[in-house]
Formats: structure tokens, C-alpha cells, sequence
């Protein structure tokens, strides 16, 4: 069956509509406020009129390519192009104003080809079995794996800013996160009778104001990204860092499983992987201020995630997060029901598919290898220009993803609000965290709760429960101690945090 | 040469504006814009594109464009159908029980009253689904295991046909439901595959497909008449327990416009409904049918109010 599988996936069209799919992904990912999931769905009228397979193929290219493609704007701009390349942003923008921009797409572009082909060959192999094991999650699982997303806050608190900085950041994240509906009771809270803020504050153009819109104003009055241009002659033949391999192994493994679990997204597999990464690595100073190891970590993860996803989508008929749903919709419409007929009856065209990944995979590593030094040149722009593009970018963005009025505001409030929290040394990352984690903690704890018909022994009696309240003591114990011993080494520091 | 720009200037702004005049009388003189209050993709999404297409045959120089407007459980849709000009030009999808829930809860700026109701197309009848280890395999058993303890049973969120479906349950048979809000069907599939809940109600459409595979069963369609998806599963009513709820979708107007244009709209719609091409295409998305006319479905959706206002008082959300 794989034989006749690649024999359909060579065939020219096919071929094509790979190529097409992963480019036109990459450009899209590249877009501020256009997401992978947008164009997926997009793409679905246009399937209609295709052979099934070719519509399939041309979706999974997007996919892949739009989960690279979001790391190109956040690496040379802090303007991530998807909400799965913030964590890139926090290592790649510094590295770029160091003059190491093209060094840091090259270490992006490698890890997203390693973490996406060890998910399609995860999903290719194995895909039955991590099916089963994603289904044993449940809601207490989802709030514990919260729990350890939101234990990343702890480990930002070493760069610059103090552990009570980044943990008041987070909380102003998880306090933006509770305006909308109460996902129990149906109650409105803090939504001012504005039917846009009834799902919530909406997270995308949030992130497009915390980090593209903040970061154009604060890139007002210098010229350009890079201050030292004489630096960025020299990137085209730097050699990539020694001992990448781990964090780039950690990222895809981490972002494989995150992927599996129905429900969580590319966002926090990329932020659990990164987080992990900052916890293993040996030049643990160097984090927040362009490491690459954060970078490969980082983008391992959110590539992980592609075939992590698929494998429920495939194997049961559940969605793995917000790209794969609409995949999934496509599927549906060629009469394509997701299960074990998929592999069987229809297997020709599902390994088709699954192989195309590894193909989409390769089609954008050699995009981004081969444009790496073109695209580095983005952060030479001058600002005169720059702003006003972005900007524009931004502005659409946010109105695209809701058709929203208010979200072009919100994105502007955010941009502004950012700027102040950025100088005055109050993590972002931390925000962004507790505004993406702050409804999964809620409703995976309020649901547990109902489902334990009231008793707090459902988070503690459940062997996957126990295995994460270990990795979230895992995570914490070394960035609480690291603190304690600074504060207690260096008493003198400790007033005058405010500023670098 | 300036009075000649002003000229031309003036003649350019003219032109259209007379052409689109000299049109006016005709309807439709511009495309007709189909509000759907939901995603791009999605099963309501669906239905207004293979709307459009079966439309075309009847109004071969007509033009429609769809809008998503998203969000809010389709109230920001809902919305701008209402507050639409009034020329025909605007018209849109509702679903229910959202359609009527928001103005329930108090939270809509429109009641039905703002709607010319066209008529309804599509159809979701609510099931009743265990995990396949569950002993349950009728309702019979559902509802004496729900009599010896609390099934902990999932629906979409509060007000949703869900929920109204599951209140209906109760009240029918005396039994008391743990009830867990979810965020949505794929939550739904998850907890019921992974067997964290006893049961779930939802639409046929998001569980049938896990139900032939075997990972889910279905041991209840709570609708008057089996369904062509699984003809295998019987009817609530059929076990005793006349419990009925399906989620509709139909089109609307803005109310106000003019009436020659609404018979016109109407008549295009009960046109679409019989169109052989359309119910093929139909049965091929598994896509269920209700075709109700504007009076049947206004009538139902005033039920549907009224009944949703009862379960609202005694427990409002």
C-alpha cells in the first residue's frame, strides 16, 4: 500500500500541489494575523473542485508551512507571525540585533525540518497506539498540563526581571483572560455589554499588540533594527552552534506529545519545549538575551505539533487543535471519515498524505536555507519604512481574524500598555502565558471538579495526574532555588531592579 | 483644461451613480450579501454555499456573497442581520437554539420580531452517546443508571441545544444529570472516547462517524423520525421516552422590507429546497434536511422560545 501510496504522491500534480501548498504556507505563517488555521479553512471551498487527494496535499503543505513561516517575522522583527512563534521571538529578536539574524532563521528553519519529520514518522508508525494514550487525558489533565505551561513563568523571571515581575505578569495575563463567558455557568463577566468581548479577549490581536504594534513604537527614533551594520556581512558563512542537537531532540519530542493531546496547540508546545530547554541548558544566562538553543527548542516544538495533531485527527475523529479541525473538515466533505477505514479502505490516499508531510517538510527547508540571507536583509529595512508596513499588517490582522472593530483596538491598547511593561521590566512572555493558559487552568479544573462530583482527589488519583504534578515540581524547584541563592549572594542588586 | 477635468471628473462620479439608479426598480440590483454568524468552514458555512449554488439555477443573474461574522455563539451575526438596510440585499442564516437563547438570557439586541423569517433548511438532531465500555445501551438503562447515581454527562455550553435538549431529558423522565459544560464538540469526542464521562448529548453529525468505527455508541436519536445517517439507532420515542430536539438552520430577512422582494426571496428559497441537485449534494456533505416554510419555522422558533425561557427562569445562566 506505501508503494502505491508514493506512486500517487509523485505523480506531477501532486508534486504541485505539495509545493504550492508549503510555499504559499510559509508566506501566510510569515503574515502578522494570518494564521495557519485561516488559510486552511479557506482552502476548503477550493478543494471542492479537486481531486480529494490533491485537496489533502495541498492542505497538509500549508500546515507544515505556515508552522516555519511564523518564525521568519519573529526572529527579524519581534513580530511573531503565528501565536506558536512567540518563544521564538523571545531568543531570535535579540540575536538579529546582535547581527546574527540569518544564523538564528537557519537554526529555526533546521529544528522546524527535524521536529516536523520526527512527527510525520511518529504519526506514520505509531499513530494507533499515541491515540490511546492522548484519550486518557481528561480534564484534570488539562489543568495540571496549565499548571506546567504556566510554571514557564518562574524560569522567566532570570532575565533581567525579577521573579516578582514575572509572576505579576502572568497574573495581569491570567486576570485579561477572565473577561468573557464563564465556561461553566454562562455568565458574562467584566464583558460590558460588548457582544465582541463575549468569547473573551481576543488572543491574537492581543499578541499583535503586545508584540508586533509595541515593538514598531519602540523601534521609533532608531534607525534601523541592527545597530551595528557592519556585523551582518559577515552571518552568510557562520557555522551553526555546537550541541543544538538536544534541545532540538527535547523540542520535537515535547512538541509530538503536546500535539497528540486534543485541544492544546502549537503555542504551548513551543512554550513547554522552550521552558524545558531553559531548564537543561548549560548557558542558562544566555536565555532571553539570543540563545539559539531557545530558537531550535523552540521551533522543534511547534513543528513538532503537526503530525502530533494529525494522529487523532486521523485515528479518531478528534481534532488535535484549530488547524487540524479544519483539516479534518476537508476530510469529511470527500466523504473521507476519519478512523480505522481511513487506513485501510482509503489507506492509499491517507499515506499519501502522511508522506507528503515529510515532502512538505523538505520543500520548506530548502526555502528557508535558501532565502535565509535575503530575508535577514528585513532587518536592515530602514525604520521609516518598516513601521508603517508592519503597522498596516498589524491593523489588518486583528481586524481579519474576528471581522472586528474592537480588536483593532485591543491590539492598540495592547501595544501601548506592552511598551510600558517592557521598559519597566515586566515580562511579556509571562503575559502571553497566562493569557493562553488562564481558560485551559479554568475549565480543565472546573470541569474535573464536576466530573469528581466535587472532590479534590481527582487531580491526585490518576497515574497521568501524578506523572505531571512531578514534572511541574521538576520544573519549578531550580528557578525558585536559583533565586534564593542570588538574593542571598548579591543583597545589593536586589533594590534597584528597574532597570538593565 | 480644468474645466475640462472637472468635466470628466464629474461625469465619472455620475455615471455609476445613474446606472445603479436606472437599475433600482429591478430587484436584485446588487449582490445579495448572505450573513453566516459563523466560520468560514464550518456545517452552517456549508449549507449557505450549497444554498448559493442551487440558487443560481433560479436567479441566473443574481449575485450572492457570503459574510462570516463569527462569534458570540453566532449573536454578533444574528445581530448585524437585524440591523441590515432594508432593501433585500442583506439576508442571512440563524440557527438554533441559539437564535432564540440570546434573547432569553437578555443579552440579544433583536427578538424574532426583527427577523422575516424565511424558512428553515438543514437539520442536527441531538443524540444520546455512552463510551463503548459503559453497560448503557438503551434509554431505558440510561435512565435507571441515572435514577441509582448522577451521570456525569457532557454538552456543549449553557443555553446550547445541548443543554435545552439535556433540561428536556430531565423534566420528561425525573432523572437529575451532572451536567459538564464543554467548549465544543471535539471536547465532547474526547471525554466520551476516552471514557472520562458516562454520557454526552450532542448533534448526529459530530458522532456518527466514531459511532460506525465503533469508539463511541449512540443509543438514542432524540428526534421524531430515525435518521438516514444511522439507520440502525433508534428514536427516543420509539424507547418510550418522547423527548424531540434538533438544531435548525434556516434563513432570515431583516423584517421590514419590501414585500413584493420577500415573496420573491421566499419563493427562490422553497425552490432550492425541492432542487434535486441540492438534496444530492446534501446527502453527500451528510448533511440532514428539514425544510420548513417562513410560517412553520417562525412558529417552531416561538415554541422553542418559549420552552428555552422556561428552563431560563428556573435556572437562569
Amino acid at each position: 500500500m506505501i508503494v502505491e501510496s508514493l506512486y500517487a504522491l509523485m505523480a506531477p500534480f501532486s508534486l504541485l500541489a505539495v509545493v504550492i501548498g508549503t510555499v504559499s504556507g510559509v508566506l501566510v505563517g510569515g503574515m502578522p494575523g494570518l494564521t495557519a488555521t485561516m488559510a486552511v479553512a479557506l482552502l476548503i471551498p477550493v478543494t471542492f473542485a479537486l481531486e480529494p487527494l490533491t485537496g489533502l496535499l495541498l492542505m497538509g503543505g500549508v500546515y507544515c508551512g505556515a508552522m516555519y513561516g511564523g518564525s521568519i517575522p519573529a526572529i527579524l522583527l519581534r513580530t511573531p507571525g503565528t501565536p506558536a512563534a512567540v518563544a521564538t521571538a523571545l531568543e531570535g529578536y535579540p540575536m538579529t540585533q546582535k547581527g546574527q539574524g540569518g544564523l538564528a532563521l537557519k537554526v529555526s528553519v533546521i529544528a522546524s525540518f527535524v521536529g516536523g519529520t520526527f512527527s510525520a514518522l511518529v504519526l506514520l508508525l505509531v499513530a494507533p497506539i499515541l491515540a490511546k494514550f492522548a484519550l486518557t487525558f481528561g480534564p484534570p489533565e488539562y489543568f495540571l498540563l496549565a499548571l506546567v505551561g504556566l510554571a514557564g513563568i518562574v524560569s522567566m523571571a532570570d532575565d533581567g526581571s525579577s521573579l516578582i515581575k514575572a509572576l505579576i505578569s502572568g497574573l495581569i495575563g491570567l486576570i485579561l483572560a477572565v473577561v468573557g463567558t464563564d465556561p461553566m455557568s454562562g455568565m458574562l463577566r467584566y464583558t460590558l455589554n460588548i457582544p465582541d468581548l463575549f468569547d473573551g479577549i481576543a488572543f491574537m490581536p492581543a499578541l499583535i499588540g503586545l508584540f508586533s504594534i509595541s515593538q514598531m513604537l519602540e523601534l521609533t527614533g532608531t534607525g534601523s533594527i541592527v545597530a551595528d551594520t557592519s556585523v551582518i556581512t559577515q552571518i552568510k558563512r557562520e557555522p551553526m552552534p555546537k550541541g543544538l542537537g538536544k534541545f532540538i531532540g527535547t523540542g520535537s519530542l515535547v512538541g509530538t506529545i503536546v500535539g497528540i493531546l486534543p485541544g492544546e496547540g502549537a503555542t504551548i508546545a513551543a512554550f513547554l519545549s522552550y521552558n524545558v530547554a531553559r531548564q537543561r541548558s548549560k548557558n542558562k544566562d544566555l536565555f532571553g538575551k539570543g540563545n539559539p538553543e531557545g530558537i531550535a527548542a523552540a521551533e522543534a516544538g511547534n513543528n513538532g505539533c503537526v503530525g502530533g495533531s494529525l494522529i487523532p485527527t486521523l485515528t479518531l475523529g478528534i481534532p488535535g487543535n484549530s488547524v487540524a479541525a479544519a483539516l479534518l473538515g476537508g476530510l469529511l466533505v470527500h466523504g473521507l471519515i476519519p478512523g480505522p477505514e481511513l487506513f485501510t479502505k482509503h489507506g492509499v490516499m491517507t499515506y499519501a498524505f502522511i508522506l507528503s508531510l515529510f515532502l512538505a517538510n523538505i520543500v520548506f527547508l530548502m526555502t528557508g536555507l535558501f532565502m535565509a540571507p535575503y530575508f535577514a536583509r528585513i532587518s536592515l529595512t530602514p525604520t521609516s519604512l518598516l513601521i508603517p508596513v508592519v503597522c498596516l499588517f498589524s491593523v489588518l490582522g486583528s481586524y481579519a481574524m474576528n471581522n472586528s472593530i474592537l480588536d483593532i483596538s485591543v491590539a492598540l491598547i495592547c501595544g501601548i500598555a506592552a511598551v510600558f511593561l517592557h521598559k519597566t521590566g515586566f515580562s511579556l512572555g509571562a503575559l502571553i502565558l497566562g493569557l493562553i493558559l488562564g481558560p485551559i487552568a479554568e475549565t480543565g479544573f472546573a470541569q474535573a471538579l464536576i466530573m469528581g462530583h466535587g472532590s479534590y482527589s481527582i487531580f491526585f488519583n490518576r497515574p497521568q495526574s501524578l506523572s505531571l504534578w512531578f514534572i511541574i515540581f521538576l520544573l519549578l524547584i531550580p528557578p525558585v532555588y536559583q533565586s534564593i541563592k542570588r538574593y542571598r549572594s548579591r543583597p545589593e542588586t536586589e533594590v534597584p531592579c528597574t532597570e538593565t | 483644461m480644468r474645466k475640462v477635468m472637472t468635466l470628466l471628473l464629474a461625469l465619472s462620479l455620475a455615471l455609476p451613480l445613474s446606472l445603479s439608479s436606472a437599475f433600482a426598480g429591478e430587484y436584485p440590483s446588487k449582490p445579495i450579501k448572505i450573513i453566516v454568524p459563523s466560520k468560514a468552514g464550518g456545517s452552517t458555512d456549508a449549507s449557505a454555499r450549497l444554498f448559493i449554488k442551487a440558487a443560481k439555477n433560479y436567479w441566473p443573474h443574481a449575485k450572492f456573497v457570503i459574510k462570516n461574522v463569527p462569534g458570540s455563539g453566532g449573536q454578533k451575526g444574528f445581530e448585524e442581520i437585524a440591523k441590515a438596510k432594508k432593501d433585500g440585499h442583506t439576508i442571512g442564516m440563524v440557527f438554533t437554539t441559539q437564535i432564540v437563547a440570546h434573547v432569553v438570557s437578555k443579552r440579544a439586541r433583536y427578538t424574532l420580531d426583527s427577523f422575516h423569517v424565511m424558512g428553515n433548511v438543514m437539520q442536527d438532531p441531538l443524540i444520546v452517546a455512552v463510551p463503548t465500555k459503559s453497560p448503557i445501551t438503551d434509554m431505558a438503562g440510561f435512565v435507571k443508571a441515572a435514577k441509582a447515581g448522577s451521570l456525569t454527562t457532557a454538552v456543549n455550553g449553557i443555553g446550547s441545544d445541548d443543554f435545552v435538549a439535556a433540561k428536556m431529558l430531565e423534566r420528561q423522565t425525573g432523572i437529575t444529570l451532572n451536567l459538564l459544560p464543554t467548549k465544543g464538540s471535539t471536547e465532547q469526542k474526547a471525554m466520551i472516547l476516552g471514557g472520562h464521562v458516562d454520557a454526552c448529548i450532542m448533534n448526529i453529525t459530530q458522532l456518527h462517524g466514531q459511532h460506525k468505527a465503533g469508539t463511541a455508541r449512540i443509543i438514542a436519536i432524540l428526534d421524531a423520525n430515525r435518521s438516514d445517517i444511522l439507520p440502525d439507532v433508534k428514536t427516543a420515542v420509539e424507547q418510550g421516552f418522547p423527548v424531540n430536539m434538533t438544531a435548525t438552520r434556516g434563513f432570515v430577512a431583516p423584517a421590514g422590507v419590501d414585500k413584493k422582494i420577500l415573496a420573491k426571496l421566499d419563493a427562490l428559497l422553497a425552490d432550492v429546497q425541492k432542487d434535486e441537485a441540492f438534496l444530492a449534494e446534501c446527502k453527500k456533505d451528510v448533511l440532514c434536511l428539514l425544510p420548513m416554510s417562513g410560517e412553520e419555522y417562525l412558529a417552531y422558533l416561538q415554541d422553542l422560545q418559549a420552552e428555552t425561557q422556561v428552563f431560563y427562569d428556573q435556572n437562569p445562566w
